[in-house]
């Protein structure tokens, strides 16, 4: 052999050192920020919960980046009757047993008077039983499942510190219905992974559109697994719907509109959010058909939005996608509103406040129903939710109707 | 010899009091809590090396038997509405039926191949869960996928001390019970196949009855690790029966010796109450793990307590007696280069 | 076109392509090093990685990115050979364990250096072939290049090159008597099996989405082959990855995309029961 092996041993020693130093200059900045704000007596602490690990780390991270930064602007308006507001992150791992010991963790080691999350609905399902046996305000930004708002009406007692702030099934699938309408779409493809909550808004959606003539002419869901996207791809074409509903939220998204793209060029998708919300994404795909994209709120539907994109792109180098991000972001805003409203962080104090008033966030004003559901659709005092349209070079808000 | 004894016998008692008496030290609930975990998963580490180890099936799927346990507990107790001993009662049966039916099937199977069949049954009755929207539970709505269903408990809000001794005790009644099997007349043959199944077929021993019963005794286990972990949690997941899971079982045998019953719950609880109950930052806990595993590994290729079994039965080593602990090194396969 | 079936069982075609490539380096290594490398899902990652780190800097072929991660991967596959394989290989418990760990540590490390969030590159439109086939610009070049790889190794293997190779895959004492530096050779082997790792990565990045985690699924199927296949025949190896993409894909088609990974796995399942010594059996060599 003529290669050098000392050469070749020392070349992974370089990079591995280079890595290790700028990971080490990274869990410092990560940690920088809550552990000086710990030492502060007087400071009110949000905990926040969220996959940082492992396959759902994405949208964990952009879950805490937002917290993080709805947290600071907090702080910027003067903070919560004079007390600082500082945050407390928990890793949950995507897994429900690591979301319910870190939510006590964040209950009873970091004295949290409030906490924001899970991501997913099995994690979010583990926080609401501490949350509810420690009596600690609960805030839901994305986990959509319906157990969560039915055992606070079942058990309201229990229960009632639990509020969720991002949309339920069927609000999500009454403001795709009404983006179908507008569309003038009359027969959809429906892909999603095969996971309860994709086959629930599957079903969901197929309700809410059949009154408005509407109906699914092909429905699929691929293995999270194994994906198979080909035949998936190729059935859904082949159904020639007007338009393909996406309903994973992760990077399977892209990898199957990629295919779709190849499949049928001219078919336009419709993703309910997620992944394809990053506009580095969606340079990639081709725009040889409409690509559109559902977000709780979009740059440009209010000037709190605008101003909220960006903050968050100069701060973290690229947008939000919308939904992971914006939804969390508006929990701590509406959680903050709420603290404040109520001159107290004290639980019982809260509770009522939240129940009763509107709180003002990006995507709109927050309100909620007597299951601690904040009001989305399409009714008067709901919030809208935006579909956008991916162009070259930036999104087009096309959905609702600008008045 | 003396010194034998007391190593084997000694440091676990000083071990469990030292457990016993942890809680006085008024740690929060958090610190109880990773606890408790770390005894269900040390447990559940346990009961892969009576069938990994001990019988000398690398076994990839042991989530399976773990989480159909798990979802026994919760499908019994809150749709059939049984009483819940009975149902976990059931739910360790079941997985011990699991076990024997995994194990008659790689039973006829060499080596990797066993590894393979069991991670792909292991990986099915995963797909299978997530998939599957069960039933619909009393709210009306579909229960099973990712979410899960819930364990109708007959308490609420255990306190943390409470489940921190259970478990406890739940680990020191099954690691005496996997090391009494890993010892009986049983677990020698179950060794002797591990280690020659020639040999052990030419002794005239039904090598296929003897798989079957490794893999549904450490099922059996697995399934009782799966049960409290549902109550703990409250809920069966999919979670459960990853892959992910299967791996961390394998993992805490491979650094604490495998074959050894006693290494992977060291090393289980250790390495589980180090990562999780420090709280570190998500990044810096994952790549220290990892390089943890990597490092021990290197230097305890066959596990922190199996190397240090070895060294201790070594002719002239530290403890200088020749103890029947030799076979240690043998009947894994292992250790002689 | 009248039917979509044609299209789907090509694409499964180029789906087998893909676990081919992957499965073509871990053989290697199972047959050399006698090793699971648990961490080849973690090179095929690096591979994507720096296609994608290519492409942001301007040089959008993978054609390109894959010599350079190539590179990349053969020094890290020959430091972790060296640092851990090595030293380890008489414990074979310890060794998968070992890789996987390694494996997360570079998911970390990658999720780190790049984000967890899903990157992607632009994957250029598909050639049409004639009755409106859509053929995938880079399922082609997986099918091809696998193809490719096999069909040198299997050279390789066969000819006078590739002898000591062979001859340590037989017998290493023989091998090391001989006075060839054994040592060497599996650690140059492993460096180059992870090199096809991520040379495969960096070749199918555009396809779909670049994660840290992206490395799993195709691990799997790829141990799946390597595992049933054994290491005795190259061609066996290729003609099982074809197999399963197109059966895979033929039972999302005719059953259900959902179920299509549990069809896959049970009928891996009923192969091994039914021949529990895989399904090469050459003469002599089993016990």
């Amino acid at each position: 052999m003529t290669v050098n092996p000392r050469f070749l041993l020392r070349l992974p020693l370089l990079l591995i050192g280079q890595a290790a130093l700028s990971l080490h200059f990274f869990s410092l900045v990560s940690l920088a920020a809550p552990a000086v704000a710990a030492s502060r007596p007087d400071a009110l602490k949000i905990g926040v919960l969220a996959p940082l690990s492992g396959p759902y780390a994405a949208g964990g991270t952009s879950f805490v980046q937002a917290a993080t930064l709805a947290v600071e602007q907090a702080n910027a308006e003067g903070g919560v009757f004079g007390q600082r507001v500082t945050i407390a992150v928990g890793d949950t791992q995507g897994r429900v047993d690591v979301a319910k010991s870190e939510a006590l963790r964040l209950v009873s080691r970091e004295k949290a008077s409030a906490l924001v999350g899970a991501y997913l609905s099995e994690e979010t399902v583990g926080a609401m039983e501490v949350a509810a046996a420690h009596r600690t305000v609960l805030l839901v930004p994305v986990a959509a499942t319906a157990e969560i708002t039915d055992k606070v009406r079942q058990e309201y007692k229990r229960y009632r510190y639990v509020f969720r702030v991002g949309y339920s099934l069927p609000q999500w699938a009454e403001m795709i219905a009404a983006f179908l309408s507008d569309r003038k779409v009359r027969r959809y493809a429906f892909v999603g992974a095969g996971i309860r909550w994709n086959l629930e808004l599957g079903e969901t959606l197929e309700r809410v559109v059949a009154p408005r003539g509407i109906t699914p002419v092909y429905t699929a869901f691929y293995s999270p697994g194994n994906p198979a996207f080909d035949a998936v791809a190729v059935a859904a074409a082949a159904a020639s719907p007007d338009i393909v509903i996406l309903a994973d939220p992760g990077r399977n998204s892209v990898s199957f509109l990629k295919r779709l793209r190849e499949a049928a060029p001219a078919l336009p998708a419709l993703s309910i959010g997620g992944a394809l919300g990053d506009a580095r994404l969606a340079a990639s795909i081709p725009l040889s058909a409409p690509v559109y994209v559902q977000a709780a709120a979009w740059r440009g539907v209010s000037p709190a939005a605008t101003a909220y994109v960006e903050r968050y792109e100069r701060r973290y180098g690229a947008p939000p996608v919308g939904y992971s991000d914006t939804l969390p972001y508006d929990a701590v805003t509406v959680l903050v509103a709420a603290w404040r409203k109520a001159g107290s962080a004290a639980t019982e104090a809260v509770v009522p406040v939240l129940e009763r008033g509107a709180f003002p966030g990006v995507a709109g004003a927050y309100r909620f129903d007597a299951a601690h559901q904040a009001r989305w659709g399409t009714g008067p005092g709901a919030l809208h939710g935006t579909f956008v349209r991916w162009e070259r070079g930036g999104a087009l808000i096309v959905f609702p109707p600008r008045q | 010899m003396r010194n034998a004894a007391a190593f084997r016998g000694g440091w676990p008692a000083a071990g469990i009091g030292l457990l016993l008496l942890f809680p006085l030290s008024s740690p929060d609930a958090f610190f109880l809590d990773v606890f408790t975990t770390g005894f269900l998963l040390a447990a559940f580490a346990a009961s892969w090396d009576v069938v990994g180890g001990v019988s000398g099936q690398i076994t990839l799927g042991h989530a399976f038997p773990f989480g159909v346990a798990a979802y026994a507990c919760a499908l019994l107790t809150s749709l059939a509405g049984w009483p819940l001993p009975l149902a976990v009662a059931a739910a360790v049966l079941l997985a011990a039926a699991v076990g024997a039916g995994i194990g008659a099937l790689s039973a006829p199977l060499a080596g990797p191949f066993v590894a393979l069949l069991t991670l792909a049954l292991g990986e099915i009755a995963h797909e299978a869960a997530v998939g599957n929207t069960f039933f619909s539970g009393p709210g009306g709505y579909a229960w099973g996928g990712e979410g899960g269903i819930p364990v109708a408990l007959p308490w609420r809000d255990a306190s943390p001390f409470s489940s921190y001794y259970a478990a406890l005790a739940f680990l020191c009644l099954a690691s005496y019970g996997m090391l009494r099997f890993s010892r009986s007349g049983a677990g020698l043959i179950l060794r002797a196949i591990a280690g020659s199944p020639i040999t052990a077929q030419a002794s005239g021993v039904p090598i296929a009855r003897y798989k079957r019963l490794g893999f549904a005794v450490g099922s059996a286990f697995a399934g009782a690790a799966g049960a409290g972990f549902a109550l703990h949690v409250g809920r069966a997941t999919a979670t459960d029966l990853s892959l992910e899971l299967s791996f961390q079982a394998a993992t805490f045998a491979a650094v604490g010796g495998r074959g050894t019953i006693v290494g992977p719950i060291v090393a289980a609880l250790v390495l589980h109450v180090l990562f999780q109950g420090l709280s570190l930052p998500p990044s810096a806990r994952v790549l220290l793990y990892a390089l943890t595993l990597l490092v021990t590994l290197r230097f305890f290729p066959g596990g922190v307590v199996g190397t240090a079994r070895d060294l201790a039965s070594r002719p002239g080593g530290k403890e200088g007696a020749r103890s029947p602990r030799r076979r240690g090194r043998n009947r894994s396969g292992e250790g002689t280069p | 076109m009248t039917s979509p079936l044609p299209q789907v069982l090509l694409d499964g075609l180029f789906a087998g392509g893909t676990y081919a490539l992957m499965a073509a380096g871990m053989a290697l290594i199972l047959g050399v090093v006698k090793v699971i490398n648990l961490s080849h899902g973690a090179f095929f990652t690096l591979g994507a990685y720096v296609a994608y780190a290519l492409a942001e800097r301007g040089i959008v072929s993978p054609i390109a990115a894959a010599p350079i991660a190539a590179v990349i991967a053969f020094a890290f596959g020959v430091f972790l050979a060296k640092s851990f394989v090595n030293p380890v290989r008489n414990h074979p418990f310890a060794l998968p364990v070992g890789t996987l760990a390694c494996a997360l540590l570079f998911e970390q490390a990658a999720q780190m250096a790049w984000g967890p969030h899903p990157l992607s590159i632009e994957a250029g439109a598909p050639w049409i072939g004639p009755g409106g086939l859509v053929i995938r610009r880079w399922g082609v070049i997986a099918f091809l290049s696998s193809a490719a790889l096999l069909g040198g190794l299997k050279w390789l293997l066969s000819a006078r090159p590739g002898l000591p190779l062979r001859l340590i895959a037989e017998d290493e004492e023989i091998a090391g008597s001989l006075g060839m530096d054994v040592e060497a050779i599996r650690y140059l082997t492993f460096g180059g099996a992870c090199a096809m790792a991520a040379a495969a990565g960096a070749l199918l990045s555009p396809s779909g989405a670049v994660t840290p985690t992206m490395g799993r699924a195709p691990l799997l199927l790829s141990l799946v082959v390597v595992i049933v296949a054994g290491m005795d025949s190259v061609a066996v190896i290729f003609l099982l990855s074809i197999g399963l993409g197109i059966f895979g894909n033929a039972c999302a088609w005719f059953l259900s995309p959902q179920w299509s990974y549990v069809a896959l796995l049970a009928a891996v399942c009923l192969l091994l029961s039914t021949r529990p010594a895989g399904i090469v059996v050459p003469a002599g060599r089993r016990d």
